[in-house]
């Protein structure tokens, strides 16, 4: 009986002891199981060790998609390895939310040697982080980059201060796409919802709700991100020249809140909870369209049955503005080189080569992934003006290009999220039934509440 | 000898004391000072108390609180009165299986808490099962979305809260109720009290001070709740759900960073958690 109780604390005290130990290596453990899905285990751990090494040809990236930024990266990868055989990458797949909190603690924590060589950022932020974190990424202005092929519109995200911070990634061009085959049914064709306006996109999406039972749109509940695209798409932003918010009191705001109402109560737009179900719409054919940055193509594209019935276009204009243009952006990334990086001229050089520099790069990923490239040259390929089988043999990435060099550049400000989340909630509030001028008020209010000290 | 033995006990204590100042201590003091500081990312100063005050004029810091308040007021007592009813049910030897039913309620806090919160926003969504039987069963004419009405978004919240914790108070309870003799139960038998009067007369006395410890846990959980607002109803519609956990995650990792204020928000909490476990401890206390 002694020897049986013996051999159980025995027993306890191993697994407690196990478990303390298994706690421990955790933390240093992360790093490696989180690139298990980009390439094996030890090349991360090599890489990590070996990264504050001058002389090392590895290069350590985080980017969140694994068929889109991430596959692009490994292109690139490729295409670099040609005159660099030695060179290597680590790509970790860091999804955004995560990036955020871990980008916060490392900064926060002044641990930078657990920063990544290469690291992807959402346009949106980046001005945030480059203010907030002055340390976290590196001035490539003199790297001998080419940043004048670039997008002027696009290039303005990751110039602060006229030093430019990152190499341009994607583009996020907004496209209308439509379900041509819902569009017949209520006898509209794509054309019919070009170059148009709201007022005519909720006419024609009134007939088609009645005619078909579809929505034209659909909306994920809680996000103001098609505010801010049909604002962007005349030019208008939330910001005054100094800086301040300008919400409350901003008519384009209120018109733009107003015909999201209009859409909603007339089940032109179907207002959904999450991405999932956003997602959902359209692939499962709840929808008869979607507008959103072209990046959104990729999604359309899963719901391979509905190949050859699709068809893009134009987003509708805001009417009686006199900026108004059907042109406007939600989105796209920039690549950026962070201070932890000990081989800068390796990172710059690859850039340069890859990025910023090699049309061969464009043209592989594009019919793959849909990254539209913000680097002008390529935008002269031959791969631009195929035409897609899914969308009804339309060149569509020609016309997004041609969308994305028209549309108007606004100034998205340090404070974004805050204005964007503000605005979230007085659009969810406004269609629970509050009064827009003063839910606009309360979004001013949380807004500069925000911006205070 | 004697201080040979202290040295010795000391010893072994070390590793332990060492742990805890390194993960527990540290970090909080650290806090504490990151808390009396102010300004964006790393770029931070001194300025005393000012991120307190900020705290009461933040609105939707305080529509967080009062969020949290609902959620308190509403769900610790349904789920604690539940938590007991079933426990003192399952007490009964009569009832068969009770091993079983034990378990099936126990189960849910053994899921985590991410998995059954996108599990309950997929049940109540618009096209998910509690709308889809209810318009089957003809109780509603048309599909409700739950997660877009702010007092049905809460009431969701407090539904999957009983759903995940009750059982687990439940455990307490039962453990509670092994400790009193059921020599006590025969005697009031005898005497001819009824199944409440036993209930209330002896179950709920004796086990005060179980009930008093669940309720100061339930409080201190409520307070500190985050799982179920973000992934549940990310805080929606508007701010309406949103916890104050949650909120300081937002100003923490979404927006521009201000660690000082969120920290200060943090110390909020741990006061506010702090006062409510004395005042429960005050009222549960019988010695006068």
């Amino acid at each position: 009986m002694k020897k049986r109780t013996k051999i159980i604390a025995l027993l306890m005290a191993t697994i407690v002891g196990s478990s303390l130990l298994a706690g421990c290596g955790a933390g240093t453990d992360t790093k490696s199981s989180k690139s298990d899905s980009s390439s094996d285990t030890e090349k991360a751990d090599s890489a990590d060790k070996t990264s504050s090494d001058g002389d090392d040809q590895t290069l350590t990236v985080w980017a969140w998609d694994q068929s889109f930024n991430i596959y692009a990266m490994k292109e690139a990868e490729k295409i670099y390895q040609k005159d660099h055989p030695d060179f290597k990458l680590n790509i970790v797949e860091t999804p955004w939310d995560d990036m955020q909190t871990q980008l916060g603690t490392i900064v926060g924590s002044g641990n930078y040697s657990q920063l990544p060589d290469i690291c992807l950022m959402q346009d949106f932020a980046f001005q945030k982080y480059v203010t907030t974190y002055p340390d976290l990424y590196q001035d490539i202005t003199d790297s001998g980059i080419d940043f004048s092929k670039f997008a002027e519109s696009k290039l303005a995200a990751s110039t602060i201060d006229g030093k430019n911070y990152g190499v341009p990634f994607d583009n996020g061009a907004e496209v209308a796409c439509y379900r041509t085959d819902i569009l017949d049914q209520a006898g509209y064709t794509l054309d019919d919802l070009t170059d148009i306006d709201w007022n005519k996109f909720i006419e024609i999406g009134t007939d088609v709700y009645e005619k078909t039972g579809y929505s034209l749109l659909s909306v994920q509940a809680g996000s103001s991100d098609l505010i801010y695209q049909m604002m962007q798409s005349a030019g208008f932003g939330t910001w005054k020249d100094d800086g301040t918010p300008d919400i409350a009191g901003n008519e384009h705001i209120k018109q733009c809140i107003e015909i999201y109402q209009e859409m909603v109560e007339a089940h032109v737009l179907a207002v959904v909870n999450s991405w999932d179900e956003y997602v959902a719409t359209f692939t499962s054919g709840k929808t008869a369209g979607v507008i959103n940055g072209c990046w959104i193509l990729a999604s359309i594209q899963t719901a391979e049955d509905q190949s050859g019935n699709w068809g893009l276009t134009d987003m509708p204009a805001i009417p009686d503005a006199e900026t108004a243009t059907n042109y406007s952006n939600q989105g796209g990334s920039t690549w950026a080189i962070t201070t932890n990086c000990k081989n800068t001229e390796l990172a710059e050089d690859f850039l340069a080569k890859t990025f910023a520099g090699s049309v061969e790069l464009y043209d592989t990923i594009l019919p793959s992934s849909g990254a539209l490239a913000t680097w002008l040259p390529a935008s002269e390929s031959e791969v631009y003006s195929e035409p897609q089988e899914f969308f009804g043999g339309q060149a569509i990435y020609k016309q997004i290009s041609d969308f994305a060099s028209k549309t108007p550049t606004v100034d998205l400000g340090v404070y974004y999220t805050e204005a964007n989340q503000a605005l979230a909630t007085a659009v969810a509030n406004v269609s629970g039934g509050s009064d827009i001028d003063s839910e606009l008020k309360t979004a001013q209010d949380t807004v500069e509440f925000n911006m205070g000290q | 000898m004697r201080q040979k033995q202290n040295a010795t006990g000391w010893l072994f204590l070390v590793p332990a004391i060492i742990l805890i100042c390194g993960f527990s201590i540290y970090p909080m003091i650290s806090a504490l000072i990151t808390s009396f500081k102010t300004g964006t990312g790393t770029n931070m100063t001194f300025t005393g108390l000012t991120n307190y005050i900020r705290c009461f004029k933040d609105d939707v810091f305080i529509q967080s609180l009062k969020n949290c308040f609902f959620y308190l007021i509403i769900q610790v007592p349904v789920m604690l009165i539940l938590a007991l009813a079933l426990a003192s049910i399952l007490n009964n030897p009569k009832i068969k299986a009770r091993g079983f039913f034990r378990t099936a309620i126990f189960l849910p806090c053994a899921t985590s808490l991410v998995a059954y919160a996108i599990i309950f926003r997929s049940l109540f969504a618009t096209d998910g099962f509690i709308n889809t039987i209810a318009v089957k069963l003809g109780i509603l004419d048309s599909a409700y979305n739950f997660l877009a009405n702010p007092l049905s978004a809460k009431i969701v919240i407090i539904i999957a809260l009983v759903w995940r914790w009750t059982g687990y108070n439940m455990v307490f309870y039962l453990a509670g109720l092994q400790n009193i003799e059921y020599s006590v139960y025969e005697a009031a038998k005898i005497d001819g009290a009824s199944a409440i009067q036993t209930f209330f007369k002896i179950t709920v006395p004796l086990l005060k001070p179980t009930i008093l410890m669940t309720a100061i846990m339930s409080t201190n959980g409520t307070l500190q709740l985050f799982d179920e607002s973000m992934n549940l109803t990310h805080g929606g519609p508007g701010n309406a759900s949103i916890t104050m956990s949650h909120y300081i995650y937002n100003m923490s990792f979404k927006g521009v960073p201000n660690f000082g204020y969120t920290s200060a928000m943090s110390f909020i909490i741990l006061i506010m958690v702090a006062i409510l476990a004395l005042v429960q401890m005050k009222v549960g206390d019988d010695r006068e």
